[in-house]
């Protein structure tokens, strides 16, 4: 297998944007990603588009209205899905294209366009992420089965709804430090707890937004890259892991079991530990979702999650700072787009481009993308050098 | 395959909506395990058990991917047992909030109900609504019994109450 590495990132601002249709959105990415890379779309081999919903851009294949508006035919594009680890998994479609030998230059891009339909609908579809037939009948959403999660994790640990509340202070703090964020501002911990209640015991500030918005990274062999870029970032690892449709069939409720799984494989190719991690960006879709992940990736015993916020190790300059950009909490999370912008921001992390944000010497990152509540996930690990 | 017992209920799939899908009624239909439903109106909530290597399966399996055979038997669950964990869900899907003239166990239009996970013999996991304990109360590890309930309109579902 060759190695790959990322030679090109772009980010379009995230947000409410009723000023741009899916594939302007997409190419506004595409545009930065080329322009940092400093490569035309006449030297890039095939492509990945990572969109998670026909639903929210009705339309039966969304991925052609972007290789058309981009201008990428007749070359190969490769539409990638699996609800929110979406992103990822493109990227990792895309590293599988160079890895293999098959392209030297790979455009990876994710997208959604979710705010055209009305945020009930968007619940509505994103509801019947979880099992269809056989949750959907109890009126359950996303929040519903975060919510199931974060109840059985205080019942055993004694998570706290302030130790929640916690990751959303941190989160939007950071989301205020970056241009690309949904939201910009800053939260209280008093805004968070007084918040109206989404699903018990979730407020409104322990879920992450409902965002349009797209991100690209250009990737690309061990030889086009050092011909192209001075600080190549690499892919060092990479593991992808499934679990049961239904909550209810997991063995575990206060863990998600893919994501152990995914980050054992990813670990183990990378070469490196927990331990090793100097920054790390985790799908805190809600925010017990990223004390699950902080516990799940081996960043603290398993029912510690809630104290590493509490010590605010999870901060720049704490033990392992989390989420620095933002996270899909306060920099928003459309489907398609966050696992690309997570490998985004790893990459000016580890080429010290972060600015306020910048953890000092970083040369070690990690992604971490939940698609729905665990049905597939998928973890990435990145080095400088 | 055979209608389940309340398949009609055309005021909540009208409305030129692009999203015609099932509502909270547990009356399936297409598919091989759909005797489901015209237990669970009969007041049983049935698992299905592979004859071969004895793997229990609620909700019901027509196939065991444990030894990859179709030769299943159902047999009624008791459904008692403890609750893994809960939630009261305050933003409801647009499906139920909008369509809906009533959710069940409410008198206004949507008043949120309880929902629950209850682990039952054999480890299988029955979901329910959790009607006639305040949320307050609902505690992980409570001892419950789920059972079906037919609603006034007809539709099926399973409430969990404690024992």
């Amino acid at each position: 297998m060759r190695k790959v590495a990322i030679v090109g990132i772009g980010h379009g601002k995230f947000g409410i944007r009723s000023d741009a249709s899916l594939r302007e959105l997409a190419f506004e990415a595409v545009k930065a990603c080329l322009d940092d890379a400093g490569v035309s779309l006449k030297e890039v081999d095939s492509m990945v588009t990572g969109i998670a919903g026909d639903e929210f851009s009705i339309a039966l294949q969304p991925s052609a209205q972007v290789h058309d508006y981009i201008g990428f035919h007749p070359k190969p594009n490769f539409r990638v899905e699996g609800a929110c680890a979406t992103g990822s998994m493109a990227v990792r479609t895309g590293w599988m294209n160079v890895a293999s030998g098959l392209a030297d230059f790979v455009l990876v891009v994710g997208v959604e366009k979710m705010t055209e339909v009305p945020t009930s609908v968007a619940t509505d579809i994103m509801g019947r992420g979880g099992d269809a037939t056989w949750e959907y009948p109890f009126g359950t959403t996303f929040p519903g089965y975060y919510a199931m999660i974060a109840n059985a994790h205080m019942a055993e640990f004694g998570t706290t709804e302030e130790q929640l509340a916690g990751v959303a202070v941190k989160n939007h703090y950071y989301g205020s430090l970056n241009p690309y964020a949904h939201m910009q501002k800053p939260i209280t911990l008093d805004k968070a707890l007084t918040s109206f209640t989404v699903a018990h015991p979730l407020k409104l500030f322990d879920c992450s937004l409902i965002t349009d918005g797209a991100a690209a990274v250009l990737l690309a062999s061990e030889e086009k890259a050092k011909a192209v870029s001075k600080k190549p970032i690499w892919i060092a690892g990479l593991g992808l892991a499934t679990d049961t449709m239904r909550i209810g069939d997991r063995k575990s409720l206060t863990s998600i079991l893919s994501a152990r799984e995914a980050a054992k494989t990813a670990y183990k190719m990378a070469g490196v530990a927990p331990s090793d991690i100097d920054v790390a960006t985790v799908h805190d879709c809600f925010t017990i979702a990223e004390i699950v992940a902080y516990e799940d990736l081996g960043f603290c015993e398993k029912g510690e999650g809630g104290k590493l916020i509490q010590a605010k190790e999870t901060y720049v300059g704490g033990r392992i700072p989390v989420n620095v950009d933002g996270g899909l909490k306060s920099k928003g999370h459309p489907l398609g787009a966050t696992g690309v912008s997570m490998a985004v921001e790893m990459t000016k992390q580890l080429r010290g481009e972060a600015g306020e944000r910048q953890v000092k010497n970083a040369a070690i990152g990690l992604s971490h993308n939940v698609g729905g509540t665990g049905q597939v996930v998928a973890v990435h690990i990145f080095r400088r050098e | 395959m055979s209608a389940g017992p309340d398949r009609s209920s055309p005021s909540t799939s009208s409305g030129g909506s692009s999203m015609d899908f099932r509502n909270f009624s547990l009356a399936i239909s297409q598919t091989k395990v759909a005797r489901f439903a015209e237990d669970l109106a009969a007041g049983k909530i049935m698992s299905t058990i592979c004859k071969k290597c004895r793997r229990a399966y609620y909700p019901p399996q027509a196939d065991c991917p444990e030894c990859m055979s179709s030769d299943m038997e159902w047999k009624a669950l008791k459904g008692e047992g403890s609750l893994v964990t809960f939630t009261k869900i305050h933003v409801p899907p647009e499906h139920f909030a909008v369509r809906q003239p009533l959710m069940p166990f409410s008198s206004i239009q949507f008043e949120p109900c309880p929902i629950g996970l209850l682990e039952v013999e054999g480890g299988l996991r029955i979901m329910g609504w959790i009607p006639k304990v305040d949320l307050k109360k609902i505690k992980v590890g409570m001892k419950m019994k789920a059972s079906p309930q037919t609603l006034p309109d007809g539709k099926l579902t399973i409430v969990l109450e404690p024992i």
